[in-house]
C-alpha cells in the first residue's frame, strides 16, 4: 500500500515498463538462452537505439527485452539486481525442464513483496543476470513472456525514493526495512528458518542495535514503486559498486518506462526544474520500436530511459 | 555545577520509522535532520537504524526496535513506557495544538490544568503510534525566558 498520508508528486504519466536493456557478453548465444528457455523470439526490425552490438527480443504486450553486448560484465550474484518475468504456470513449468536439461540450478528463495514470499523460481542466466519466473493466472501457455518487474541497486536509498517519487511521480506500494517486524523476518532469515533472496538480507558482526545492543542480523532496505501494473524495485545495495560515469545520462543496463508524448514533455519540465541532468528528447528513425526518449541517469547510477511507442515518425 | 548541564538529545524507540516519521513530522511538526541505515556505507559501518528530528530547540533519536515493545493498553493516552516526553508550546499556541491533534485524529487527555503556583499551565497527553507516551504543555512562566526551576514540593 502507498504510505499513509505521504505527499505525492502528480503522476508523470508512466504506464509500465516499454522494455529491459540487460548486457552479455555474447547477445547471440544469450539470445538462444532465452529463446530455448523461455520462448522468446527475435524481434524482427531495426537495431535497438542506444544499446550498441544487441539483440531484441519481443516481450508479450509490446515490450522487449534487449540483450546488449559488453566485455565487462559485474557480478550481481550477491545483489538485488533481478529480472522478473511473467508467463503461465504451464510455461514455467516447461521453462523448469529445459533449464533441467541445460543443468541450469533454479532457486525458489523468497523476496519481501508480499505476493513473493513463496512460490520463489530464480536462476542466472549465462552472464550471471538472475531472473525471476512469476506464474500468472488467466495466461496462455504460448504467450511470450511480459515484463513484470525489474529491479536495481543503489547506495543512497532514501535518495533514490526521492528521486523516483519527486521527478518520476512513482509511488511506493511496498517497503522493507522501516519496521520492526522486517527485522523479527531477518532474524528468522538468520535463524534458518526463511529462505530469502539474495541481496536482501545482511548479517554483519558489527552491527548491533542501538536499543540492546545486540548482534543481529539485518534486512536490507528495498522500496517497491508501481508502475502501471509492473513493479520497480530498488534496493540499498549491499557492499560497493562501480556506478556509471556521473555524467552519462544513457548507457547500458538500462530500464526504459513507457510515457506518452504529453508525459515526456512534462518529464523534461520536471528534470529541467530539478536542475537533473538528462539527455534528449531523442527522436528516433522512422521504424524504430519506440519514438522518442530522453535518458537519464538516477541517483545510483543506473540508466534509466522515458520512451514514447514507435510509430509516431513513420 | 552540576557535572550534566543540559539535556542535549534523547531516544525513541519505534516499530516503524515510516510511521514515525508521518507522526513526528506531519502532526507535531518536527523537521527531518539525518536517517542511518539506508546508505551502504552506514550498513558497512554496522551503523544502527534510527532516525535523527528536530522539534523546535529539541533533538532526539528515532531508533527502529528491533524486538516487538510491550503496547500501553489502546485506551491508556497518559503513562510514561519507560519514559514520558512532554514539549512545551506557547500559551497562546496551546489550542491550535489541540486543534492539529483533533485533526490529525490522535486521541489525547487533557487539558489537564497544573496548581497554580507551579511552573506548568495546561497539559495534554497522548501518545505516538509505537504506544510512547507524550505530553505537550505551556508554561506559566513563559515569559521570562530560561527560568530557574522552582523548589518543587514533595511528599
Amino acid at each position: 500500500m502507498p504510505d499513509a498520508g505521504a505527499t505525492r508528486t502528480p503522476d508523470l504519466g508512466i504506464v509500465g515498463l516499454s522494455h529491459i536493456v540487460i548486457e552479455a557478453s555474447d547477445p547471440d548465444r544469450s539470445a538462444a538462452f532465452y529463446s530455448d528457455v523461455l520462448g522468446f523470439e527475435t524481434a524482427p526490425g531495426p537495431a535497438w537505439p542506444q544499446c550498441g552490438t544487441a539483440v531484441t527480443l519481443a516481450a508479450g504486450r509490446g515490450q522487449n527485452l534487449i540483450l546488449a553486448a559488453a566485455s565487462k560484465l559485474p557480478d550481481l550474484h550477491e545483489t538485488g539486481v533481478h529480472q522478473a518475468f511473467g508467463l503461465s504456470h504451464g510455461a514455467r513449468e516447461k521453462a523448469a525442464l529445459r533449464l533441467k536439461a541445460q543443468g541450469v540450478e533454479i532457486e525458489t528463495y523468497g523476496e519481501d513483496p508480499p505476493d513473493e514470499t513463496t512460490g520463489g523460481f530464480y536462476f542466472f542466466d549465462p552472464d550471471g543476470n538472475r531472473i525471476q519466473l512469476v506464474a500468472l493466472p488467466d495466461t496462455e501457455d504460448d504467450a511470450p513472456p511480459t515484463l513484470h518487474h525489474t529491479a536495481v541497486q543503489v547506495a543512497d536509498i532514501l535518495w533514490a525514493e526521492q528521486f523516483y517519487t519527486e521527478i518520476l511521480g512513482l509511488v511506493p506500494v511496498h517497503r522493507v526495512g522501516w519496521n520492526t517486524a522486517d527485522y523479527a523476518r531477518a532474524q528468522a532469515w538468520a535463524d534458518g528458518k526463511e529462505d530469502m533472496a539474495p541481496g536482501t538480507r545482511r548479517l554483519d558482526k558489527r552491527y548491533s542495535s542501538m536499543v540492546n545492543a545486540r548482534v543481529m542480523p539485518r534486512v536490507n532496505p528495498q522500496v517497491y514503486f508501481a508502475c502501471g501494473d509492473q513493479r520497480l524495485g530498488v534496493f540499498l545495495a549491499n557492499s560497493h559498486f562501480q556506478e556509471s560515469p556521473e555524467d552519462a545520462c544513457r548507457g547500458t543496463p538500462r530500464i526504459a518506462f513507457r510515457v506518452d508524448p504529453p508525459s515526456l514533455e512534462r518529464a523534461q519540465g520536471r528534470l529541467t526544474e530539478a536542475s537533473w541532468r538528462f539527455e534528449g528528447p531523442v527522436v528516433h528513425e522512422p521504424g524504430a520500436p519506440v519514438s522518442d526518449s530522453i535518458y537519464i541517469r538516477d541517483p545510483g547510477g543506473n540508466f534509466i530511459e522515458l520512451a514514447t511507442a514507435g510509430g509516431a515518425h513513420s | 555545577m552540576a557535572q550534566a548541564e543540559t539535556l542535549s538529545h534523547s531516544g525513541i524507540c519505534v516499530h516503524d520509522l515510516k510511521e514515525a516519521q508521518e507522526f513526528y513530522c506531519g502532526v507535531l511538526g518536527a523537521e527531518l535532520k539525518g536517517a542511518v541505515n539506508f546508505f551502504t556505507e552506514d550498513t558497512l559501518n554496522g551503523r544502527s537504524v534510527h532516525q535523527s528530528y528536530a522539534l523546535g530547540d529539541y533533538l532526539f533519536a528515532v531508533a527502529l526496535a528491533p524486538d516487538f515493545m510491550p503496547m500501553p493498553p489502546v485506551d491508556q493516552l497518559r503513562g510514561a513506557m519507560g519514559v514520558r516526553h512532554a514539549f512545551t508550546v506557547a500559551k497562546a499556541r496551546f489550542d491550535h495544538t489541540i486543534e492539529s491533534l483533533t485533526g490529525s485524529g490522535v486521541p489525547f487527555e487533557g487539558p489537564v490544568d497544573h496548581p497554580e503556583n507551579g511552573p506548568f499551565g495546561q497539559s495534554i497527553y497522548f501518545k505516538d503510534p509505537s504506544g510512547n507516551f507524550l505530553e505537550i504543555l505551556w508554561r506559566r512562566d513563559e515569559d521570562v525566558g530560561t527560568a530557574p526551576i522552582p523548589d518543587l514540593e514533595t511528599g
